[in-house]
């Protein structure tokens, strides 16, 4: 049985956290997580760069502390998020990304256990998407906005299958599992695979992510235009970006 | 009243209507906070906000709030002396930034032997002179070219609150009343609050409160920092000022 949040759309509050400069929460698929986002301010020394601002990415698992598996999703995140942000308008900077999760979606037919130093690409578009809002809602100058989507290859009936935004069920009996990122401008950021596929099944797994996360906008040509094929391929990233913001801005400037 | 398309949302990267974009012969285009130009004739925005766009001054820039402040020069700021060093006082703008430099001499009519003595702690109503992003910033408590303070200087008594770097602006608009849409100083000083206060709005989200009376300070820095946290219009704002008076009387 399919768990009913894998399919529900995308939610997302900003400046969840008063105290910090930029704040956000952000729920999909069942995962759940809050990030926090404070800079450009004072680097340590060790990190202190002449050039171009520190990205520091934190990642804080549900529960106990975080271990190598954190590290290495810290480090993946770090070097996609780097190119986004314009790091060499502060020079010997810091910007500090801290995400906490707060909720992962329950398999149903294992017992869930915190198993350390395992992949969880599942996790990665969440905690990207959040990332991404925070920086956002910090007014961190940024070159363009980013969507990130984790892509299944699930074998169903003799039959692959590709599973947008896949249920840790569907993850487990993946023969491959992938996350991929594009920017506001249709541009690969992040590409992560893990199993056995082809480089055929990589180039579909390419086309269906780049949909999910770059629709191009609908109302281009007057009329509002549905494309009713695959319109389950998952949620418009793209368009569920601008209307957070949106609302967020409105909120800010409603005394102009 | 200008309708929604000439000020339109963008993000990052978003492309910005050619259209938009000020064309004049004889002034020079300048682009204000939150745009970036990729030469040769790319402009780009680098926040999320409200494009704004001035076609007589042919200027540009993308209205947002945030909290974080990042020092321009000419800004009026609200700094703590953190330490004093053998020429410069060490300031704090904001928490865990560098810290900007103003000499010791540059205060109205300081000399060596005459100059204010602050201590750690004190505050200062200054005006950024240097603002590089290689540098820390530096200070000044009178103008370079005239020597006058012009109402900088270090801020005794009163309180310091935290504002957001957006409700900060609106305040030290020329127009705060009709452009910004803030009128809790004016309500509390007028008819309806009878307080006697100053004020110090620094560009890096701090309000300086200054008053005689204890009271009268708490309750105009609790009205600031309400107006900005609830993002209050003006008739929400004359409430608040009728009901903090009205408790505290």
């Amino acid at each position: 049985m399919a768990s009913p949040c894998a399919t529900s759309a995308p939610e997302a509050a900003l400046g969840v956290l008063p105290r910090s400069d930029g704040s956000a929460k952000y729920s999909h698929a069942g995962y759940t997580v809050t990030a926090s986002v404070n800079g450009p301010i004072e680097a340590q020394r060790k990190d202190e760069n002449p050039y171009e601002a520190f990205v520091d990415v934190i990642v804080r698992p549900a529960a106990g502390v975080g271990g190598t598996r954190e590290r290495h999703l810290e480090s993946i995140l770090q070097s996609s998020l780097s190119h986004i942000i314009l790091i060499k308008n502060f020079p010997r900077c810091l910007i500090q990304i801290v995400l906490q999760i707060e909720d992962t979606p329950e398999n149903d037919y294992v017992n869930t256990k915190l198993v350390q130093a395992s992949l969880n690409f599942a996790i990665m578009p969440a905690l990207f998407q959040t990332a991404v809002l925070a920086l956002l809602s910090a007014g961190v100058p940024m070159r363009a906005t980013a969507a990130a989507t984790a892509v299944a290859v699930v074998p169903q009936d003799g039959v692959k299958k590709t599973v947008v935004d896949p249920s840790p069920r569907d993850i487990e009996i993946a023969q491959s599992v992938h996350v991929l990122a594009f920017t506001s401008h249709g541009e690969l950021l992040l590409a992560e695979s893990e199993g056995d596929f082809t480089v055929k099944e990589w180039d579909g797994i390419y086309e269906t992510a780049k949909k999910t996360c770059c629709h191009s906008t609908p109302a281009k040509d007057g009329m509002e235009m549905v494309l009713d094929e695959e319109a389950s391929a998952g949620p418009d990233m793209r368009h569920f970006l601008r209307s957070t913001m949106e609302s967020k801005v409105a909120a800010d400037l409603y005394w102009k | 009243m200008a309708t929604a398309n000439s000020r339109p949302t963008v993000l990052p990267g978003d492309e910005i209507d050619p259209s938009l974009i000020p064309q004049s012969k004889n002034k020079p285009l300048r682009l204000g906070p939150g745009l970036r130009h990729i030469p040769p004739n790319t402009i780009l925005p680098t926040v999320a906000g409200q494009l704004i766009t001035l076609p007589h001054k042919s200027s540009m820039w993308v209205e947002y709030n945030s909290n974080r402040y990042t020092p321009t020069a000419s800004d009026l700021i609200i700094g703590t002396i953190l330490r004093s060093g053998p020429d410069f006082y060490y300031v704090s703008l904001s928490p865990y930034t560098a810290s900007a430099t103003l000499p010791h001499l540059s205060f109205e009519g300081a000399t060596k032997k005459t100059r204010p003595q602050l201590v750690p702690g004190s505050l200062v109503y200054a005006r950024v002179t240097l603002a590089n992003k290689h540098m820390d910033p530096e200070l000044e408590c009178a103008s370079a070219s005239t020597g006058k303070a012009d109402g900088l200087g270090p801020l005794t008594g009163g309180m310091v609150f935290d504002v957001s770097l957006g409700f900060a602006r609106r305040l030290l608009m020329g127009r705060s009343r009709q452009e910004g849409k803030v009128e809790v100083l004016e309500l509390l000083g007028g008819d309806e609050g009878k307080l006697s206060f100053e004020t110090a709005v620094g560009r890096n989200g701090k309000v300086w409160v200054g008053s005689e009376n204890t009271k009268t300070v708490v309750i105009v820095g609790r009205a600031l920092k309400e107006t900005d946290e609830k993002g209050l219009g003006v008739e929400a704002q004359r409430k608040l000022v009728r009901r903090l008076v009205k408790e505290t009387r």
